[in-house]
């Protein structure tokens, strides 16, 4: 532990040796995230319902979207940019201290910038959550909570596919790239209004739906599925279990990279 | 049980390319292709040693390095160091490990390198007293006190490869790689290096395996040296044997002041503006007998007595052993 808040305060010390250019790509982001949410605002504005969706409502599912990619972003550089890694060499490195691989590789590296679209997440759910009069309850906290941690650990394991891929060939990580910005851009929106294979593809296979949209819902007070309240407390841990088992799978890759020496 | 100790080692790399002619099947086909990188290589190193090893790039030097840190896993043969698979076993190797790539850092870039010497306390679990007292040796001894506050970056090239050393020895590690630890310092910057890692040696009893391309390097510091070539072990013992037995031609350089007559000279001459070039095989030849024929020749101005270089002994190597 003590090693994970030296790793993070140093990369923080780090990034502030670049202060202003640091400053500006916070606000790039920023602008850049903003930008992506005026394009939401003004298409609603035109429509005004998407599916059975309100525009406040499609503003807090994209807000939780926007917020829980720049966390992942920011906290999980190490992975998302991974292919650095191997192409610098330096996971050699890492193999060589006594730590565990995949918490050195997520110590390693931050993405600051970040801040700037998770601002402009966080602005957007507040700003929906006060337009739909949301009453929030301990519970519901605790769930929006739970959703931002399981969410970002899911991000992480789809990140942590591409970082995989890195140790067989670099060609193919566009292709994951669906899954992860794809995945972003798809499910800013609540699942239900895509047809079934997206549907199922963003519930089942990379279970966002079930980290985010379901409970999300749930808070909204227009549940998607109909279930106990207690499940929707349930369904985010999906996220864990997900990132837990392509943790299994990066762990494997780094064991054929090590008796191939790519 | 020797501190290091390996047996028929062999690492194979496999590499899968798209095959050259085949039109769209180039997208699932592949060929595979099987690169020994490491044959069969067997040795001992025992505790406190200080071995060089040397070789021209493609030899294995840095699969075997890869290997005994446990970056790799072998394709065939056992490997222990001080009783543990360095692959199997890790973390627990890694702990008494200490490895300096000098053109790659191990440290962070952009912060002071104090900073990165806490960083590695946390890294290696050092108690806080135990790393300021080791830190506070390694510090007076590679004199690192007054770049200490200042950021990787900045440092010159000679000041980061101290820096370099101070951070893989600060949880005092028991084997120390050393992969071209004196590549583009200064002389003096080299002559100190040396004098510490054999201070380190003597005091600690670190066992240290060096590469290099420095024959310097190798007399100041190895009295064991094993050469590679091919991905084959193919001599390992001490320095100076090699160096006779294959340092079997040797240079005179002489310039004469005014002129010179070389006829009864019976090494081999070539020219070299003012200079002459004496190739000669002391075996054949014995300096003794070729220094009066050279006196003779003229006043002589200069003279330089050249042994071959370390690639020079290596290619020559490769000559003999028909490789």
């Amino acid at each position: 532990m003590r090693y994970v808040i030296h790793s993070v305060k140093m990369l923080m010390k780090s990034a502030m040796q670049y202060r202003s250019s640091l400053l500006m790509q916070v606000i790039a982001q920023f602008v850049m995230t903003g930008g992506e949410m005026m394009a939401v605002t003004v298409l609603l504005s035109r429509f005004r319902v998407v599916g059975h969706w309100g525009a406040a409502e499609i503003m807090f599912f994209f807000g939780v979207m926007q917020a829980s990619f720049a966390l992942t972003e920011l906290f999980g550089r190490g992975i998302a940019a991974f292919q650095g890694f191997i192409g610098r060499g330096e996971f050699d490195s890492l193999l060589l201290r006594p730590k565990p691989l995949l918490l050195q590789v997520v110590c390693s590296q931050l993405d600051p910038r970040r801040l700037g679209s998770f601002l402009v997440g966080a602005a957007a759910i507040l700003i929906a959550a006060t337009r739909l009069e949301i009453v929030w309850t301990a519970g519901k906290l605790l769930l929006m909570a739970e959703v931002a941690v399981c969410s970002v650990l899911l991000l992480l394991g789809l990140f942590l596919i591409e970082a995989t891929m890195c140790f067989f060939s670099v060609k193919s990580i566009e292709m994951v790239n669906v899954l992860t910005y794809g995945g972003r851009s798809t499910c800013q929106y609540p699942v239900d209004i895509f047809p079934a294979p997206i549907r199922l593809l963003f519930t089942y296979a990379a279970p966002v739906a079930l980290c985010m949209h379901w409970p999300v819902s749930y808070v909204l007070g227009q549940p998607m599925v109909q279930m106990a309240a207690g499940w929707y407390y349930v369904t985010p841990l999906a996220g864990m279990v997900f990132f837990a088992l392509m943790a299994c799978v990066w762990y494997w890759g780094v064991r054929r990279y090590r008796s191939t020496g790519t | 049980m020797p501190f290091i100790d390996v047996n028929h080692l062999s690492k194979v790399y496999v590499r899968h390319n798209a095959p050259k002619n085949g039109g769209l099947s180039r997208l699932w086909k592949r060929e595979t292709q099987r690169i020994p990188a490491l044959t069969d290589a067997t040795f001992s190193i025992e505790r406190g040693e200080l071995v060089g090893l040397i070789g021209p790039n493609g030899a294995g030097k840095s699969t075997t390095v890869k290997l005994l840190t446990g970056i790799l896993t072998p394709t065939e043969g056992s490997c222990t160091v001080d009783g543990r698979s360095p692959w199997a076993d890790r973390k627990a190797h890694v702990k008494h490990l200490g490895a300096v790539f000098g053109q790659r850092t191990q440290l962070w870039w952009d912060v002071p390198i104090r900073d990165s010497f806490l960083l590695l306390r946390d890294i290696y679990g050092l108690e806080q007293a135990k790393w300021q007292k080791r830190l506070d040796e390694l510090v007076g001894a590679l004199e690192l006190e007054t770049f200490l506050n200042a950021p990787l970056r900045q440092l010159s090239l000679g000041q980061r490869m101290r820096a370099e050393l101070c951070g893989s020895l600060l949880h005092e590690p028991s084997l120390l790689f050393l992969d071209e630890p004196t590549i583009g310092l200064d002389a003096v910057s080299k002559l100190k290096l040396r004098a510490f890692l054999r201070e380190e040696n003597r005091t600690r009893g670190t066992t240290i395996l060096l590469t290099t391309h420095d024959m310097e390097d190798m007399l100041a510091l190895c009295s064991r040296v094993m050469v590679l070539g091919h991905g084959r072990l193919l001599y390992d013992g001490q320095l100076d044997a090699l160096l006779h037995k294959y340092d079997t031609v040797h240079t005179l350089r002489v310039s004469y002041d005014g002129g010179a007559d070389l006829a009864g000279v019976t090494a081999e001459v070539s020219r070299d503006g003012d200079t002459y070039i004496l190739t000669y095989e002391p075996a054949k030849l014995p300096t003794s007998e070729l220094l009066p024929q050279v006196l003779a020749a003229g006043r002589v101005r200069e003279m330089t007595l050249k042994e071959q270089n370390v690639d020079e002994l290596i290619a020559r190597m490769y000559r003999e052993m028909a490789l």
